[in-house]
């Protein structure tokens, strides 16, 4: 046999209960009371996995990739359907499951093997390569209740990925333990998969998936969506997300204007916390992030205008007004800064107003970024900063990497 | 055959049925100032009740009642200890349950292993009681002891499967069932001779196949005689038949128990 996993036709369907019943009592007196709806999570899924192939799950949160893999565990079975598995599996559902508190590092080893199936004479030839990969020499007698949390997850990984079966199934746990010990537990991957054995991966961690999948299998709303090359898939469902947020916030947005006209006020202009101050003699009432069309959303494209909207309110005259942008990236690496003075812009305020500051190409790469504004008097003492209060996530469908991808052409000669 | 599959698995999960097993032994009484003697010390005490109350109360006239009393009484202890701690096997794993495949039936038959151990350091005592109060030990008729264990034994597994996962659906199982078993340990002869039984009650009581297990018990440590072979045959294969019929009950409510625990 070729395959090392079949799913043939699977469709799974939940029981939400209402109001669940299991005494006695309660099953018989409300018999017709004992409400229950089926919620579908998966709708016939066909799929084949050949030995030795590694495959990713993406989709969004709820669209049934970790359900498809608790099937293929046989943790849960198919409400129709059948899955098929060739060769002996280890799941890396949920780590440390079995542990037994007041039992030594040693004798969980011994004791979580078993539970994956290994026999003694297996888990004595792997034992010393489990202990070396967790990295805890030194505390394996010690009661596992006394370790780390840390540490605790370290010796659940490092007995779950040392068990070698023939198909090893994960859920998100590529992030566990320091950097250092991630990168190990990615080389063992890729061990594996050097020998052959069929990893199943579900991750959000897409460019952990690009370098270790073959292919990617994208999952939306219970149904396989698309299949294929593991780059692809991962920018064509990185795209569909970008656009996906994108769509919500004008929703939103037209939502907001409507509740506006009805109450007749502006919002609340109480930004009482760490990321605003100012001596208030100018305030900066409203920001709004704007596409090219003036709409209101924060998730843009590489190359695309963004244009920020600043009202503002004066409430103390002051001299020669200065208005200042920054972005950062989510790590607050400060991308880019610039202000009115350094761009020689004399500013002059009325009561109120507004402001554009317009991004005419942003070269922003795949991620997410905060936005600073403020304005400060002439000494740049600031009357009112707002540090970190918008966020704009870019995406592409290019994989640069870095933060910003400058306008460049390629020339070979 | 998928009952043939099914065993098989769990024979190849045997390493783990021996990890739990050490794991409910060795943790049970952890952070007790006895320990480990607790398993020594709990039937002693039951037997000091029942003593008391028997042959001093009651006054039931049966030469060295304590002996009579014990050598019902321990396999009694292993029986109710594996269907109880059975029942509640799979809801008390339930975090093992949702995380690992693994055969399900495992934790039940743990259980009952568990139990038996117990059983076995518990007749340490007994035989040290049968020595030193003079009765003695027969070894000719010790010989039939391995067949009443197994009787005993295939009996608990097979109860124990089913309660096990019928809990998982109806937790109320576990409370009805505290009253099932004080009802048939008293309607075994653990604190009574089978001469007590009104003889026209006998054949209902002979239709509880607890009761080959027990007067064999006593049979063959007590009254040193060898035990009647074919009521502890029929055990046997009620025994067999339970395990059978709980496996296949097992099998098919396990697909849920994900979902229900």
């Amino acid at each position: 046999m070729n395959d090392a996993i079949i799913v043939n036709q699977v469709s799974k369907k939940f029981k939400v209960h209402h109001d669940k019943s299991s005494t006695l009592k309660e099953k018989i007196l409300f018999q017709n009371r004992n409400s229950h709806e089926d919620r579908w999570v998966l709708n016939n899924i066909n799929l084949n996995i050949k030995k030795g192939e590694c495959i990713g799950l993406i989709g969004e949160n709820g669209s049934g990739k970790s359900t498809l893999l608790k099937l293929m565990t046989r943790i849960i079975y198919p409400s129709s359907g059948s899955i098929e598995i060739g060769g002996k599996v280890s799941s890396l559902l949920e780590l440390g499951a079995g542990f037994h508190p007041d039992m030594s590092g040693l004798e969980n080893i011994y004791t979580n093997a078993s539970i994956f199936g290994l026999s003694r004479k297996e888990i004595d030839e792997r034992i010393q390569e489990i202990i070396a990969f967790s990295e805890l020499e030194d505390f394996i007698d010690n009661p596992v209740r006394t370790y780390s949390s840390g540490m605790y997850m370290r010796l659940a990984f490092s007995v779950a990925i040392n068990v070698e079966a023939d198909i090893l199934l994960v859920d998100e746990i590529l992030a566990v333990g320091d950097a250092n010990f991630q990168k190990k537990c990615f080389e063992k991957m890729k061990k594996l998969k050097r020998n052959k054995n069929t990893i199943v991966i579900v991750s959000h961690d897409l460019a952990s998936l690009q370098k270790i999948c073959d292919k990617v299998i994208w999952i939306q709303d219970g149904e396989i969506k698309k299949i294929g090359e593991a780059r692809k898939i991962c920018d064509e469902y990185m795209l569909f997300m970008g656009q996906k947020e994108g769509k919500k916030n004008l929703s939103n947005d037209i939502e907001t204007n409507r509740d506006k006209e009805i109450s007749g006020e502006s919002k609340d202009e109480n930004i009482s916390n760490n990321n605003r101050w100012g001596n208030k003699k100018v305030e900066i009432t409203e920001v709004k992030i704007l596409d090219a069309n003036n709409f209101k959303k924060n998730s843009f494209e590489t190359g695309e205008k963004i244009i920020l909207e600043m009202f503002y309110k004066v409430n103390e005259n002051i001299n020669n007004p200065i208005i200042g942008v920054q972005i950062f990236t989510s790590e607050l690496i400060n991308c880019f800064g610039t202000h009115t003075q350094i761009d020689n812009i004399d500013v002059e305020l009325k009561k109120t107003g507004k402001i554009r500051f317009i991004i005419e190409e942003s070269r922003l790469i795949n991620g997410r970024y905060f936005v600073d504004v403020a304005i400060t008097d002439e000494y740049g003492v600031p009357c009112d900063y707002h540090s970190k209060l918008y966020e704009i996530v870019m995406y592409s469908n290019l994989n640069d990497i870095g933060i910003y991808r400058p306008k460049h052409i390629w020339e070979v000669k | 055959m998928q009952m043939v599959e099914s065993l098989k698995e769990i024979w190849d999960y045997r390493e783990m049925l021996k990890s739990l097993v050490r794991q409910n032994l060795r943790t049970r009484y952890k952070g007790s100032v006895l320990g480990f003697l607790w398993n020594f010390v709990n039937p002693l005490l039951q037997l000091a009740v029942y003593t008391i109350v028997f042959s001093t109360v009651l006054r039931i006239n049966i030469e060295n009642f304590y002996i009579f009393l014990f050598v019902g009484l321990v396999p009694w202890i292993f029986f109710l200890g594996s269907v109880q701690g059975g029942t509640t096997s799979i809801v008390n794993s339930g975090n093992l349950v949702k995380k690992i495949y693994f055969p399900r039936a495992i934790l039940p038959i743990a259980v009952v292993i568990s139990s038996l151990v117990n059983m076995f350091f518990s007749f340490i005592v007994v035989f040290i009681i049968l020595i030193v109060s003079g009765i003695g030990i027969s070894i000719s008729v010790l010989i039939y002891l391995p067949l009443v264990i197994l009787a005993e034994l295939l009996m608990a597994i097979g109860i124990a499967l089913i309660v096990s996962c019928l809990n998982v659906y109806l937790r109320d199982l576990e409370h009805i069932l505290e009253i099932v078993l004080m009802g048939w340990f008293y309607f075994t002869p653990i604190i009574y001779a089978v001469e007590m039984i009104p003889i026209k009650y006998l054949k209902i009581f002979c239709l509880n196949p607890m009761f080959a297990v027990i007067t064999s018990f006593k049979d063959i440590l007590y009254y040193k005689s060898v035990p009647y072979i074919l009521p502890l045959l029929i055990t046997i294969l009620i025994g067999g038949l339970l395990i059978i019929f709980g496996l296949t009950l097992f099998n098919i409510l396990q697909k849920n128990f994900a979902e229900e625990l």
